[in-house]
């Protein structure tokens, strides 16, 4: 009953405001929702949103036409696409069906297809002597690069070390002879690494890398961490796989 | 079929390579010998589909009994894992960029006494009380 009170009291402001805004498509829609969230309005002689002829009837607007386009919403149950089809016509018989079932022509079927296997190669990867593809972009065992000069890349500016998700690098830098910074100290504990390749996109020169190798299983755990001779060693190691990848990942970047 | 190929890479290899392949690999494969490392391991490729399957057409026969996975070395590993498609002797972007300081190639040496053991790499930042003794002045007892 309350619904119905607001209805009446807010209803003649509220169409007289649809009514205005009726190029709008959902102007029903902005209707319900004033609706709902408007107050009732009793003074209808200062209110905005009547137009004047509504005014002059007191308020009231005749109601709208609300109706369905034509010929939309006619589809029987006869209409319905695909009455006129017989799925079963072209199938297999009953007797067909039977004789699949009691001979087990599937079981057979499925059995003839394992014994074409068993006599064609295997698609096992022999593990050691074969391996599986990677991406030049593939993230493994981390490395310190060098210049073709042999001068060694990390500046020290310790970018890798803020970034890095997991903290696993830990970098201390001093002045060296020659007056430039270099790291005295950079570490990574592989345990730690989640090897989200965050370290080699922020660092600047790309210094620290991911190699592709993938092979560095351990025995003891603190073999995994990793300072920064270690690091510059295994760069120094796969320097030319590590210049290849760059290069053909260079023109993606 | 299946068994027809076999003895034919059997005949096409000889008795002899073909026990040490079932000695290592395990599997009769014939191919082309691309280059060997500096290990001695000889590396094979044969691309003809018929003769073995696309994903096994690059392996490695290892030089030593004791074989292992890291004694492929670096650039070899990128061609056999796929990521090259040339071989290391004919891959003319990895021979312009192997510098000449490049080390050799060393397999996981885990578990042995060339077993990697992480040091410090900085001075200590503080050094253990050496006490000293000042010489004593005056009449020695």
């Amino acid at each position: 009953m309350s619904f119905v009170r607001a209805y009446m009291a807010a209803g003649p402001s509220v169409r007289a405001a649809a009514m205005r805004m009726a190029t709008r498509p959902n102007s029903a829609l902005l209707a319900h929702r004033l609706l709902s969230t408007t107050a009732p309005r009793s003074n209808k002689a200062d209110d905005p949103f009547l137009s004047e002829a509504a005014k002059a009837q007191g308020g009231v607007i005749p109601p709208m036409n609300v109706r369905s386009p034509a010929g939309t919403a006619l589809y029987s149950a006869k209409d319905e696409p695909g009455k006129d089809i017989d799925p079963y016509k072209d199938g297999p018989s009953a007797i067909d069906k039977a004789v699949q079932i009691f001979f087990l022509t599937e079981i057979l079927r499925g059995m003839w297809i394992v014994l074409e296997q068993f006599f064609r190669p295997p698609y096992t990867i022999m593990y050691p002597f074969e391996k599986g593809p990677l991406s030049p972009r593939f993230r493994g065992e981390h490395a310190l690069r060098r210049y073709p000069s042999g001068e060694e890349r990390c500046i020290a500016c310790k970018l890798c070390e803020a970034i890095c998700p997991a903290q696993a690098i830990t970098i201390e830098s001093e002045a060296r002879m020659d007056g430039s910074r270099r790291t005295t100290r950079y570490d990574i504990d592989m345990t730690k690494c989640i090897y989200c390749g965050f370290c080699q996109e922020a660092c600047p020169v790309d210094a620290i890398v991911e190699t592709q190798n993938q092979e560095y299983s351990t025995e003891t755990r603190e073999e995994l961490l990793y300072n920064k001779e270690k690091l510059l060693a295994n760069g120094d190691r796969a320097e030319a796989e590590i210049a290849a990848n760059l290069h053909a990942d260079h023109v993606y970047r | 079929m299946s068994l027809a190929r076999y003895f034919n890479k059997v005949r096409r290899i000889g008795l002899k390579e073909y026990f040490r392949q079932m000695m290592y690999i395990g599997d009769v494969k014939v191919g082309r010998c691309v280059g060997s490392d500096q290990f001695g391991n000889r590396y094979f490729e044969n691309m003809n589909p018929e003769e073995e399957v696309p994903g096994r057409h690059r392996w490695v026969d290892f030089a030593q009994h004791d074989f292992n996975a890291t004694q492929v070395p670096a650039e070899w590993h990128a061609w056999i894992s796929h990521i090259r498609k040339d071989p290391p002797p004919e891959d003319r972007v990895m021979q312009n960029l192997s510098p000449s300081w490049k080390a050799p190639w060393i397999e996981n040496l885990t578990g042995t006494r060339g077993a990697y053991r992480p040091y410090n790499t900085t001075l200590p930042k503080y050094d253990t009380w050496e006490p000293k003794v000042a010489s004593r002045e005056g009449p020695s007892a």
